[in-house]
């Protein structure tokens, strides 16, 4: 009894005090006699691999269709049911995850970190959609992802975003792309899935603020065409590079183009592109010259961005959990911080020493000044790219898909008169016979 | 005109020998990150060595009701008639009243073993059970340590980046290939 | 423009008003389903309300009643808490009549005895009853959000689909056949809109530009920094030109400096720097730091720590460490008293312990930084052993009651917050030595004496060695001096171990022990040649530390309470009168000086650069010449 009294004495000395130290035997665990069993911990099994095989197989089998059914088949109103099916399937069904979009950073990440082995699923969850547009285009926005379906669903009301705006908003989808390979590689943070808007939705629960994020994005997604894969997609952008050169894509008539104009407002994402005009000669001339100077400034922009990306480095580097431990271990060593957090805490309870930690950040702050010369870099290398593209002379003499925005939707089709002539003469044939 | 061909020519040569060079690039990407990879899938799990049971684990999960939840080594449990993880500092009394738990949720069911006087037996009653950890503190501190916390694989969505994880303030979250999805306490490596 | 629009429209075959008699059902499907979302969403954002701004309020009500239920209120409190209590919140409607009886005899008979059993009885039952009432209702509402969380967000799911089919179908019956409008110049549309994104593109670029220009600007750390080398525990070098704790660097009573006044005066005055009335009583000594000079002092019901400038003797700061609430009985007259153990500093921080288990943690502006009660100690003569520390853990050899009961242990505590980091069982009794840590090799090492281990552990709380060599009442403490640990046991020996040991180290590790002249209380000093022990009747012996053999002794008319410390290769031995003792390592004993105070002293002295700071039984003294020459 007097050892109670002493353990209560002792509880009520420590009332207040959070011992981080992990328990040891005080206390022997009794030799049982009576035969009493020993309940054991219950493990129950996380998904089977099995079924990470058969969302494999089904990834595979929805992109073959989708691919079937915009090139061959060409309706609308199939490609919209499949994506119906597919938002539930690896939306609602599978939570959306693992998802290629978010696929890019556990491979960026498996680039980078030696310790990190990619599951061979999400590998084949990036590369499989990635294939097929090299093939096809982008079959797997038009019918397969999931957040695409959502924001396809609550389109209602399109309007065109002027061209201008789109190129400038677009650029934040770059940016995003490559800070989340820069923040994934660096293992600091997986930025795609963080700020997925519309991951709550699939799984009915969630962060507030994402929540709130993602009602935004469909509000909008309501008057403006998938705002978030035309302005934010990372995986998008991938894509859109890889659509320019797919071997077979969508054509907006299934014949020859007649230029009888009625698609020109068909496409919700402004992804159709109108005959080119040849250029008078003094645009043509005020032109090359522009171009000359867009392409001596190339290296200019490449170098200005990246080092603008260096720069960046104590801010990007705090998202990485070591450097942000780092900062708050600083403050509060040097008096600038007066409550200490969990987070400091365990630190000291590990006996590891600051010096060391410091070291550490200091380390991970150069990596990301290294990967701040890429991240800034690349950013440069877009922008340059895209000011001389935007500088290039076009030719086109029909209406057609844009090799890189189109999302194969298949929205078009039912516009050209072709495609009605077309399925008409099918349809007699197949009454005639 | 016969420029015009040659120069449609070119653009389709360029344009293959690009495609071509992408889908070696994907290809070079597998085959680079093959002999890595893993054929098995990896799950979110909590070391429970470093876990320092601050709590964040039952509000910071996607879910609602955390997929973390406590979980008992009974080999290292002292079956004490007293628990630290049971009742709370100073309790009023040694029984199950409201006021004398520790368990904001109940969720710890406490049971007398009438053959091995004057021994308790601690089980935890999962559906109830919502991962705030206040017990494992309870008994790291002043017991054996043989409650500890787990993801449960059974309610956990294995989200890409565990939110949890992202919270956790001593690095406890791990990736875990499938074939051990736990990281149990045992009597031994106490 | 808009107009001529439409216009063409209805123009447009086709595009007539007439609907089909399926959009009215597609917006009523519409409507319902956007209304029934509303509900849902309503119903789902009180929810959330409830998880974010309600449940945790119950839950600190909760937690604010159970500590209520702790405090047992004496009687009149009791009374008066009983009277304010409203029956009314009680659902047991039999404790609601109880109540109101116990309220209404109150008010007859306020002075009833023999009511308050019952009295108190009915509190605690009331107090049981709202506890678990307000549990049960907690536990309740969660269990009902969790439950409609889910089903809500299912019914929303249905409701928003419902809603979406219905604006979709109404927008497709009411589908607008296009109608392309005459086209502009192309020619200049096309120049115009590749420049117009030539210029969004720029406009992102420097958006690009400023966002990370507004991000460098603000304050970041840079690692490389050189003043990442201030830490939150001070280098070696730091302590050793400091006196941070008892007997000075280590624990070991000797000082880094030998520029020390060897002559002053205290009733003339001669080299007296400045002399400081110290508020409250206490045994232990002072300690320094740079320009601070700390010391605490109590009686039964105050515990103090006093901060006094080096410079000129002022009081800067006192401050009060209230934990526990209680006063304690310590032995006083000719025992430690309420203030013995000696507090330590790592030049940040001040940490100080009292014989009530109190411990208060200072910045050196005397801002308290926490404060915490480890619990009364059960200590034969009141708690005496004095602070160590190492890095960010204060070290507090917390030995208590006798060895059977088990409740002796050595604790670590966060100096930042004063969390517990570890604690390690002692298997000993209550002792009053004070633990060093000595840096061993490239290893700390935290040694402790007690009966009858010598205990060594890592500043990770594990165990390294131990040797059984001690008997009685510990009280010197043990030093580390010529590569061995040196451990005195009252009246009877002097135990010298070599500290590369593991495990049991009793039968190994034992260099030498001589039993001879050895202290009850003062702890020893030693360089690398000799060991000087001095015990409270005015034995002085230097013993050779190789070996143990006696180089001389030397016996004095005073009695010592204070520990000898060396200054160069000078001994500084203070006696309980106050007189100081100056004398010279030799062969034999060599007076140099001999110094009086003129107020009785029980505490070690601290040595600095040029100046001595001597703690009497009242006032501070510090020794030292105005213009002392500074010494690195």
């Amino acid at each position: 009894m007097i050892r109670f009294v002493y353990i209560i004495v002792g509880m009520a000395v420590l009332l207040l005090s959070s011992g981080i130290a992990s328990g040891f035997e005080r206390f022997p665990p009794p030799d049982f006699e009576s035969g009493y069993e020993q309940p054991s911990p219950t493990t129950p099994n996380p998904r089977q691999d099995i079924y990470e095989y058969i969302d494999a197989f089904v990834l595979l089998a929805v992109l073959s269709l989708a691919s079937y059914l915009v090139l061959r088949k060409r309706r609308r109103r199939l490609i919209f049911v499949l994506s119906i099916l597919s938002l539930f399937y690896f939306g609602f069904w599978r939570e959306g995850c693992v998802c290629p979009i978010g696929a890019i950073q556990n491979v960026a990440l498996s680039i980078f970190d030696s310790d990190y082995a990619v599951p061979i699923t999400v590998m084949i969850f990036f590369l499989l959609p990635l294939v097929f547009t090299l093939f096809f285009g982008r079959i797997f926005c038009a019918a397969v992802c999931p957040l695409g379906a959502i924001q396809d669903v609550v389109l209602l009301r399109p309007t065109s975003v002027p061209e201008w705006l789109e190129s400038g908003l677009r650029l934040f989808a770059y940016v995003y792309l490559a800070a989340a390979v820069l923040f994934a590689a660096t293992g600091s943070a997986f930025i795609i899935c963080r700020y997925d808007p519309f991951i709550s939705f699939f799984r009915l629960s969630g962060d507030f603020n994402m929540l709130i994020l993602g009602v935004c994005f469909l509000f909008v997604g309501m008057f403006i065409g998938r705002p978030y894969c035309r302005f934010a997609c990372p995986y998008g952008i991938i894509m859109r590079q890889l659509s320019r050169i797919s071997k077979w894509r969508v054509a907006i008539t299934p014949d020859d183009c007649i230029k009888c104009r009625l698609c020109e407002d068909s496409c919700p994402f402004g992804a159709i592109r109108a005959p080119t005009e040849d250029w008078s000669p003094q645009d043509y001339n005020k032109n090359k010259k522009l171009l000359v100077v867009l392409i001596l400034l190339l290296p200019v922009l490449v170098f200005s961005c990246g080092w603008i990306g260096f720069a960046l480095r104590p801010v990007t580097s705090r998202m990485h959990a070591t450097v942000r431990l780092a900062d708050g271990i600083y403050l509060e060593e040097t008096g600038q911080a007066q409550e200490t957090t969990d987070t400091s805490s365990a630190f000291r309870a590990t006996g590891k020493e600051v010096q060391d930690l410091y070291a550490e950040a200091l380390d991970i702050q150069a990596e990301f000044g290294l990967g701040g010369w890429i991240f800034g870099g690349f950013v440069g290398l877009v922008i340059a790219l895209k000011l001389i593209v935007l500088s290039l002379r076009r030719q086109r003499t029909d209406y057609e898909a844009g090799r890189a925005g189109c999302l194969a939707c298949g929205r078009c089709f039912e516009y050209c008169p072709k495609e009605h002539t077309k399925r008409k003469l099918a349809k007699e044939t197949i009454d005639k016979s | 005109m016969a420029e015009n061909k040659n120069d449609i020519n070119r653009r389709h040569f360029l344009r293959n020998g690009l495609w071509a060079a992408c889908l070696t690039g994907l290809g070079a990407i597998t085959g680079a990150l093959s002999r890595k990879c893993s054929a098995q899938n990896l799950f979110w799990q909590i070391d429970p060595e470093i876990c320092i049971a601050c709590g964040n684990c039952a509000t910071y999960c996607v879910l609602e009701e955390s997929a973390v939840k406590c979980v008992h080594a009974y080999a290292m449990c002292g079956y004490c008639r007293i628990c630290f993880g049971f009742f709370g500092p100073e309790p009023h009394d040694i029984n199950d009243a409201a006021e004398n738990q520790l368990c904001p949720t109940g969720a710890i069911i406490r049971k007398y073993l009438k053959d091995d006087d004057p021994y308790y037996e601690y089980t935890i009653d999962e559906p109830l059970c919502m991962g705030c950890g206040k017990c494992v503190l309870g008994c790291n501190t002043f017991g054996n340590g043989s409650l500890f916390l787990q993801v449960r694989h059974d309610r956990c969505l294995n989200c890409n980046e565990c939110s949890i994880a992202v919270a956790c303030p001593s690095g406890a979250y791990k990736r875990v290939p499938a074939d051990k999805p736990y990281l149990l306490k045992r009597a031994d490596s106490a | 423009m808009k107009t001529q629009i439409d216009d063409t429209y209805k123009k447009t075959p086709g595009n007539t008003e007439a609907t089909s008699q399926w959009y009215h059902t597609a917006v009523a499907t519409a409507v319902i389903g956007g209304v029934f979302s509303l509900i849902i969403l309503e119903v789902m954002l009180f929810n959330y309300f409830q998880r974010t701004v309600a449940e945790p309020k119950r839950a600190e009500k909760l937690d604010a009643l159970k500590i209520q239920l702790q405090q047992e209120p004496d009687d009149q409190q009791l009374i008066f808490q009983v009277l304010e209590l409203d029956p009314q919140s009680d659902v047991d409607p039999n404790r609601v009549k109880e109540l109101e009886v116990i309220q209404a005899e109150i008010r007859n008979n306020p002075d009833d005895k023999q009511l308050l059993p019952r009295i108190r009885q009915l509190y605690l039952q009331i107090k049981q009853d709202r506890i678990r009432q307000l549990d049960l209702q907690i536990r309740q509402v969660r269990m009902r959000r969790w439950d409609l969380s889910q089903k809500g967000s299912y019914l929303l799911l249905g409701s928003v689909v419902v809603l979406l089919i219905g604006v979709k179908s109404a927008y497709a019956y009411r589908k607008k056949l296009p109608a392309p409008q005459p086209a502009p110049d192309k020619r200049k549309e096309q120049a115009r809109k590749a420049m117009q994104a030539r210029w969004a593109v720029t406009v992102g670029l420097i958006t690009f530009g400023l966002t990370a220009l507004f991000l460098t600007t603000r304050p970041w750390i840079d690692f490389s920094a050189a003043d990442m080398q201030a830490t939150s525990y001070p280098s070696t070098e730091e302590i050793r030109k400091n006196w941070p704790r008892f007997r000075g660097p280590g624990g070991l009573g000797i000082s880094a400096y030998t520029n020390v006044p060897a002559s002053w005066n205290g009733k003339t005055g001669e080299a007296i720097l400045w002399k400081s009335k110290v508020p409250l009583p206490g045994h232990n000594s002072p300690i320094v730091w740079e320009d601070r000079v700390f010391v605490t002092g109590a009686d039964p019901n105050n515990r103090e720590v006093y901060c006094f400038d080096a410079l000129s003797g002022k009081l800067l700061w006192k401050r009060g460490v209230t934990g526990s609430t209680k006063p304690i009985e310590v032995m006083d007259d000719g025992g430690p008293g309420y203030a013995a153990p000696t507090a330590v500093t790592d030049g940040r921080r001040i940490c100080a312990i009292f014989p009530t288990g109190d411990v208060g943690c200072f910045d050196f502006d005397g801002k308290n930084l926490w404060t915490r009660n480890l619990g009364i100690p059960d200590s034969g003569y009141g708690h005496a052993t004095s602070l160590a520390m190492y890095r960010n853990l204060l070290l507090i050899q917390y030995d208590q009651g006798g060895a059977e009961d088990e409740i002796s242990k050595l604790i670590a505590l966060d100096t930042f917050t004063g969390r517990t980091v570890w604690e390690t069982k002692r298997p000993v009794p209550n002792s009053w030595s004070s633990p060093i840590v000595a840096e061993i090799g490239n290893q700390h090492q935290i040694i402790t004496c007690a009966d009858p281990w010598v205990i060594a552990y890592e500043p990770n709380g594990a165990e390294l060695w131990r040797a059984k060599c001690l008997g009685g009442e510990i009280a010197p403490s043990p030093i580390y001096a010529a590569g061995r640990i040196f451990a005195i046991e009252p009246y009877a020996t002097l135990i010298a171990i070599k500290p590369d040991g593991r495990g049991d180290v009793t039968k190994t590790h034992i260099d030498w022990s001589i039993d001879e002249n050895t202290p009850d209380t003062s702890s020893p000093v030693g360089n690398d040649k000799f060991i000087f022990l001095l015990t409270t009747e005015g034995m002085l012996t230097c013993y050779k530390t190789a070996d143990g053999t006696k180089s001389w002794e030397h016996e004095f008319d005073y009695n010592f309470l204070a520990s000898p410390s060396l200054v160069g290769d000078r001994l500084y031995l203070l006696s309980e009168k106050g007189v100081m003792l100056i004398a010279e390592i030799s062969t034999e004993y060599k007076e140099v000086a001999k110094c009086e105070l003129g107020e009785d002293c029980f505490a070690t002295p601290a040595f600095m650069d040029g100046r001595i700071y001597i703690r009497g039984m009242e006032n501070l003294y510090c020794i030292g010449e105005e213009e002392a020459p500074k010494q690195p």
